[in-house]
């Protein structure tokens, strides 16, 4: 990673009052505390988690989406270098060209009563990156041909298409406006297996083809192995481990990572024994625990660990985990 | 071998729509035994829910079942034709007696504004004349079996106050509490998340094997099912392709359609194995293909017969079935040589 990282975290907190309080403070939703990571200029970086860990709203508070309460989020390309938390209006219309997002749910994401050629057509004509309409069409059939839409697809109303085909299209849209950073949030989890895997490879062409950097947000262990070179694993608003990919699948130091592995059902019928099995359910943000917040589904858990926070410490290169024992717990 | 608890022929299923008859299910044929865990894997549309549904009469007004098809339910004490039933009161055998069934979102199948105790203590009044008093020492007793701790406490709140792992966890207490032959689980921890998952998977397993009965479970991870099922049925567009033993289905695939999900998967055990996808799409089931179903996606179509001919079933090893014609042909050419 000569070239550096394209977007710097640190201390990174989002913090959502809950209505207002008439005596002292209203209680607060810690949605992101503290966290801190880098993202490599061309890298696939995947963030994992459970529902409520945070990682939507991590990614979200990265492009300026989700407010940001306190702490650094950093962009850093060839051109420009934004301190994304005080962008001001025409640096914040620079940035959007830069860093786009692909939702979830192909069928919520597409307006029903535009073309395929209007949807993708809108960024450009909005961010004013065309001077004419012949330009814009060209863009948009060069996009197009890229994620496989063919021309005919263009003039057709979003109904008329599949999953894998609108995730395509929303693909097309994000891309359009030639960004260098994508956060992709959950994009293959509402799709069938046999489509989510010519999604992943067509995002992973892209992404050479046009240099960009992904955030891939998932709950799919198995699919952030297969996709993304680094890892990054979130638990209720904590950064809990972050590694290269193959480290942290061969390696997991954190007890929620090692957990979250070893949830994931095999395929052989007779490889379930010693699966790692996590009591109870993640607390709500609300009233988090205090000490290590994994500390009350820990099966290691001692004394320290519920009144002491653990840091994010190096323990391998790029590998980083937040558990106090992780040396003695990995063996090392 | 013993008589089997459910046993469905040549269920067709189709929904009257305004753009003509559509067809979800189309000549599909499986037994389940007492106490073996079947699972029915496909992709979205591919027919598995109808085909539950079917099996207690749940699928809409619009739905017409053919006339061969037949259900047949062998609770031990009676038999039933399934399919035959018309009067609501007939039904309740099928409805929660002898079976029942758990869904996908626990939120969406709790009403919002009775508590859990309510509804659970009404379905059991529902389905046997005991007193409020003894469902409700019923209901406690099944919500703690299944994990939920201050039983008699959460028997007074509502769903939205449970989390939900709980609320799954409340779902099946509720569905067994009237200890049903066959539990239908549909698509039961798509909505969770793995650590969740892995506790339910573990529950359903223990249930299982603690009070003997069946589960048709429905699900599109191929992991799941290898975790939980016994034997497992691959349909896809309203056909089952493929049926056996789960070790055999997964770890010898024989039709291409089990083949290429199966090479679609991201897989832990091997990180540089690259991820094939099935061409093409899903058809959509008002224009379904002819012949057999899968020919417009299938890499090993043979010209001139898929596209025409609809395939039967080939016989590999013990009860392995697959419905191809390209399976076909190779065991042919073996049984030659």
């Amino acid at each position: 990673m000569s070239n550096g990282n394209l977007i710097t975290v640190q201390d990174l907190c989002v913090h959502y009052p809950l209505g207002r309080s008439l005596f002292g403070e209203p209680p607060v939703v810690r949605a992101i505390d503290k966290v801190s990571l880098d993202i490599p200029r061309g890298s696939f970086f995947g963030l994992v988690g459970e529902s409520g860990s945070g990682k939507t709203t991590l990614g979200r508070s990265i492009l300026k989406a989700a407010p940001i309460t306190s702490g650094h989020v950093a962009y850093r390309d060839e051109d420009v270098d934004y301190d994304v938390a005080a962008l001001n209006k025409s640096q914040l219309k620079d940035y959007r060209k830069r860093a786009q997002l692909i939702f979830q749910d192909p069928y919520a994401a597409l307006s029903p009563r535009m073309t395929v050629r209007d949807i993708i057509a809108e960024p450009l004509e909005v961010m004013g990156l065309t001077s004419s309409r012949k330009e814009t069409d060209e863009r948009v059939r060069e996009m197009a041909a890229k994620c496989r839409l063919n021309l005919e697809h263009l003039r057709r109303f979003p109904h008329a298409f599949s999953g894998g085909q609108r995730q395509r299209i929303s693909i097309a849209r994000a891309l359009v406006c030639r960004p260098k950073f994508i956060v992709a949030d959950e994009s293959v989890a509402a799709l069938d297996v046999s489509i989510q895997a010519d999604i992943l490879n067509l995002l992973k062409s892209l992404q050479e083809e046009m240099d960009l950097t992904f955030l891939f947000i998932s709950h799919d262990l198995s699919v952030i192995a297969h996709v993304c070179d680094h890892v990054a694993v979130m638990y209720l608003g904590r950064l809990v481990e972050s590694a290269p990919t193959r480290q942290l699948f061969a390696n997991p130091w954190h007890p929620y990572t090692q957990a979250l592995l070893s949830a994931i059902p095999s395929l052989d019928p007779d490889d379930a024994g010693d699966s790692i099995k996590l009591e109870g359910e993640i607390p709500s943000p609300l009233a988090p625990p205090p000490g290590c917040k994994f500390h009350t589904r820990c099966r290691f858990a001692q004394d320290r660990c519920k009144t002491e926070e653990p840091a994010l410490r190096e323990l391998d290169d790029e590998h980083f985990t937040s558990c106090h024992f992780a040396e003695e717990l990995s063996g090392a | 071998m013993t008589e089997p608890l459910i046993s469905v022929r040549d269920l067709t299923v189709r929904f009257k729509s305004d753009e003509g008859l559509v067809t979800a299910v189309d000549g599909v044929s499986f037994d389940i035994a007492p106490g073996e865990i079947l699972g029915l894997v496909g992709e979205s549309g591919s027919g598995k829910s109808v085909t539950a549904k079917a099996l207690m009469q749940l699928n809409g007004d619009n739905a017409i079942y053919d006339e061969s098809g037949s259900i047949t339910l062998n609770t031990g004490e009676e038999t039933v034709d399934v399919l035959s039933l018309k009067r609501p009161k007939d039904m309740m055998v099928i409805r929660g007696g002898a079976v029942s069934m758990i869904f996908q979102e626990p939120m969406a199948s709790f009403a919002p504004a009775i508590t859990i105790g309510d509804q659970m203590v009404e379905q059991l009044q529902i389905h046997s004349s005991i007193s409020k008093k003894r469902a409700e020492e019923i209901s406690v007793e099944m919500l703690d079996r299944v994990g939920i701790s201050d039983p008699s406490k959460r028997l007074k709140q509502y769903a939205f106050e449970f989390s939900g792992g709980m609320r799954q966890r409340a779902m099946i207490a509720m569905a067994l509490s009237t200890k049903p032959k066959l539990l239908i689980a549909d698509e039961p921890t798509t909505a969770l998340d793995v650590t969740i998952q892995a506790q339910v998977i573990d529950l359903m397993r223990d249930l299982v094997s603690e009070f003997g009965m069946a589960i048709l479970f429905i699900t599109h991870d191929l992991g799941v099912i290898a975790q939980t099922a016994d034997r497992v049925a691959v349909m896809y567009l309203g056909n089952l392709v493929e049926t056996g033993a789960v070790r055999q289905v997964i770890g010898e695939p024989a039709h291409p359609y089990t083949n290429g999900l199966l090479n679609a998967l991201p897989r832990l055990d091997d990180l540089d194995a690259p991820l094939v996808a099935v061409p093409g799409d899903i058809p959509s089931p008002l224009d379904r293909p002819t012949g057999c179903v899968f020919n417009t996606r299938c890499s090993q179509v043979i010209a001139g017969t898929c596209e025409r001919e609809i395939p039967t079933a080939t016989q590999l090893r013990d009860d392995h079935v697959c419905y191809c014609f390209a399976v076909a042909a190779g065991q042919d050419g073996q049984k030659a040589l």
